[in-house]
This record gives C-alpha cells, structure tokens and sequence, in this order.
C-alpha cells in the first residue's frame, strides 16, 4: 500500500535500462498498482462524501492531511508506471531503430519454448505457459507493430540518406568482409555478389552495412 | 561593420555556393548535437544539399555500369564525398529525433515551428501512440482526473523540458557586445573569435541569429 508497489516497478525500470534485452512485463503488478490507485480514489471520495462539496481543509486538518497522502500516493503510482512503461517503450523504439524485429524474435522465443515443451513430453498447461513466456504485454507488441510503420513512413523520406545507417563517420569507401552466415546473393551497383559462409570479400560499406548489423557480415579491420 | 565584416563578406562572396552549403550543414550538425533544445530546421539549405545528394548518386549510378571501379578514381571520390555527406544529413536528422523524442510534450508546446513537416507529423503521430499505450495499458483504469499526461498541478509540471542551463562551448563568428547570464552578476564582451563556456540560455538569440557558432 502507499506506493510500495510502485517502487517496485521503478527497480524494474532501473534495471531494464542496462540490460541488452527486455525483461518480461510486469503484468501482475501492473494490475496491482493500478487496483492501489483505485482504492486511493475510492478513500478519497468516502473521506469527502459527508462533506457533500462543502470541505474546509483549514477547519480540519487531520482529514486534510489523509486526503493529501492519498493523493500524493496517487500521482506518485502514476508516475512509477509511466516511468516503467517508457523505459520499456523506449528499448522498444532503440530496437526498431537498430533493425531489430522485436515480434519475430519474440515468435522465435516462443516456437523454441513449444518445441522444447513438446519434446519433455510435459504439455498439460501449454497454452497458459506460452502466454507468459513474451516478455511484451500485448500492449506492447501493439505499440511496436505501429511504431514501426511510423518509422518507416518517416524513414521512407529520406530514401537517400538510409536514417538507420550507421552513426559512425565514414572512413573507406570499400571494406573487407567475413560472411559469418550464407545470406544469399546481393545486388550491388557492380554486379552481384553471392555470399557463402566463410568467404570474404571487399565491398562497397552502404552496399552491406545492413548485412552487418543483422550480423550476417562481420568487418575486418 | 568594419574592414573585417567586410572583408570576410567578400570572401565570401567568392565561394560557390557548394562549400557554402557543406559549411553550413557542418555549423548545424555540431550545434544540433550541442545545443540542448531544438533549433529550427534548415529548410532551404536541406533541400538544396538533398537534391544535390540526389544528382551525384544519379551520377554514380550513370558511371558505374560502363567503367571498372578500380581504374575509375573519380568516381571513387565522389563516392566517398558522397556518403560523407549522407553521414552528416543522417546523424543531423537523427540528433533532432533523439530530441524530439525526449522532450516531445515540450516541443509541441512551444517550438513546433522549428520542426520540418515531416518531423511534425513523425511527434504528432509518435505522441498519439505512446498515450494511447499508455492509456490501454492502466491509465484508462484511473480516476479521470489523473488521466492527463500534460498535468501542472500541485507545482510539478509533467511535462520534461531541456535544461537550457546547461552549459555550451561557442564561437563569436562576430562581434557581438555585451552578453550578461541571466541569473548572475556575470557579464562580458564577446568580440570576433573569442571562444566561450557559457549557458546555452544566455547565447541563444545569438547562436540563432547566426552571429555565435557553437562548436
């Protein structure tokens, strides 16, 4: 009560930040903080109702007083879950920016979860598990679907320019790579090159800088 | 104005417009990524330098389908020249998103001017989705007069703004006079050349007025 719970998704939060990956949502006491919240409010209404709109917090001080933590615990619940939920917005938005497909990776997890389940033969409450096994709320996986389509609305403007490109100050023109993972064959302004696992080759950088942050292509300084 | 303004008017005058534009792009990447608020959108100088970046990869996409790249060293500078400059127009823009969207309440509030269409529709379209998130994630469980996000009341503002305290190095491109720090005794001139720490708040008509460059 009063915020303890709250404090408890802001170590999440904290920890979220400086992790590589998003740790699982907090469904639960989301759910309860939000339930403290209501009850705060439902106090807060019961403490004025024999007031009928008429309350005097000079005349009475004590009742003043409850209905200021109660309040202040309120505002307080509201910003530990708005700090939560941005911090996890926020990773989400670096990922979609970084190239990440946070949903397939998410859909990945989730098959290897089943199959893994499927294979120990222990599969009475699969369903209920495989729910609780995203890391996103679907609230989430809502968000990211559409941020995504906002980013490439934005990103399709400038065509040119590749905004998720590297942030790094170009040096060579042409790098040496190692194919880490056959990627197939792709189309460069000189013909195409088909990459096989283990060769290298020395290519245009804007040619297969995707390549190397999906970690197909690793650079060879 | 005396013989230096004039003077380096008429060197000026004698750059072509090209290296002018990639000095400047240069002058508003670096302030960008400096300078703690948003400062207003390019809007002429992008366009040129967008279009330029157009034409050379037309260029290059002429060129390179008749010629073996390792004989043709030309092609390679431009090459290079040119995705220096995509380097400098991308890192711009993304400094201006990362601003955006730390302070997106703030700036759609008071500097939505200084925003390119694109990049208003881009926080519009991004604030929309982050409430609606937050609202299908618990605020639509609260009480309706916690909903709000842009709350002021009981003396804290929600609404995250820069601090425009923070301090900047810059740059007189000219003289500039007297500049006094809101808040302190502090005064000084500041003549053409001279380097400063300062508050970004007390340069700021200045370094928008294009008489301050911060470095």
């Amino acid at each position: 009560m009063y915020g303890e719970l709250g404090n408890k998704l802001v170590q999440h939060a904290k920890r979220t930040q400086s992790l590589a990956h998003l740790p699982p949502y907090q469904a639960e006491i989301v759910r309860s903080v939000t339930r403290e919240v209501r009850d705060l409010d439902k106090d807060v209404s019961a403490i004025l109702e024999p007031f009928a709109g008429s309350f005097d917090p000079s005349a009475e001080p004590a009742t003043a007083c409850a209905l200021l933590v109660n309040h202040l615990c309120m505002r307080r619940n509201k910003r530990c879950l708005l700090a939560y939920h941005r911090v996890r917005s926020d990773k989400l938005e670096e990922m979609c920016w970084s190239g990440i497909d946070v949903l397939e990776r998410q859909q990945q997890q989730q098959q290897q979860q089943r199959s893994g389940r499927n294979g120990g033969e222990s599969g009475t409450s699969l369903g209920a598990e495989i729910g609780n096994t995203s890391s996103l709320s679907p609230e989430e996986e809502e968000y990211v679907r559409q941020y995504s389509d906002l980013l490439a609305a934005y990103k399709g403007q400038w065509t040119d320019i590749d905004l998720t490109g590297s942030l790094e100050p170009p040096r060579d023109l042409f790098i040496d790579v190692r194919v880490l993972k056959d990627a197939g064959e792709i189309q460069t302004e000189y013909g195409s090159i088909t990459l096989t696992k283990n060769s290298q080759f020395y290519v245009r950088q804007g040619d297969v800088e995707r390549l190397i942050a999906q970690g197909y292509l690793q650079r060879l300084s | 104005m005396d013989i230096d303004d004039i003077l380096a008017d008429v060197s000026r005058e004698g750059e072509p417009q090209e290296s002018r534009d990639l000095q400047e792009l240069t002058r508003a990447w670096v302030a960008e990524r400096v300078a703690p608020e948003i400062l207003p959108y390019p809007d002429a100088l992008m366009d040129r330098v967008l279009e330029r970046i157009r034409r050379q990869i037309e260029l290059v996409e002429e060129q390179t389908g008749n010629m073996d790249p390792k004989t043709n060293f030309r092609l390679i500078v431009i090459q290079t020249e040119l995705e220096r400059f995509k380097f400098l127009v991308r890192s711009f823009l993304r400094a201006r998103i990362a601003k955006i969207d730390k302070h997106p309440l703030h700036i759609l509030q008071t500097a939505s001017t200084h925003l390119s269409t694109s990049e208003s529709h881009y926080i519009t379209a991004h604030q929309a989705l982050l409430s609606t998130h937050y609202h299908s994630s618990f605020l639509s469980q609260f009480p309706a007069a916690l909903q709000r996000l842009d709350d002021t009341a009981g003396g804290i503002s929600m609404v995250d703004t820069p601090d425009t305290d923070a301090a900047v190095f810059c740059r007189a491109l000219r003289d500039v006079g007297v500049i006094s720090v809101e808040g302190t005794e502090r005064a000084f001139e500041m003549k053409r050349g001279d380097c400063w720490v300062v508050r970004w708040n007390a340069v700021r008509e200045r370094v928008l007025a294009g008489e301050v460059e911060l470095i």
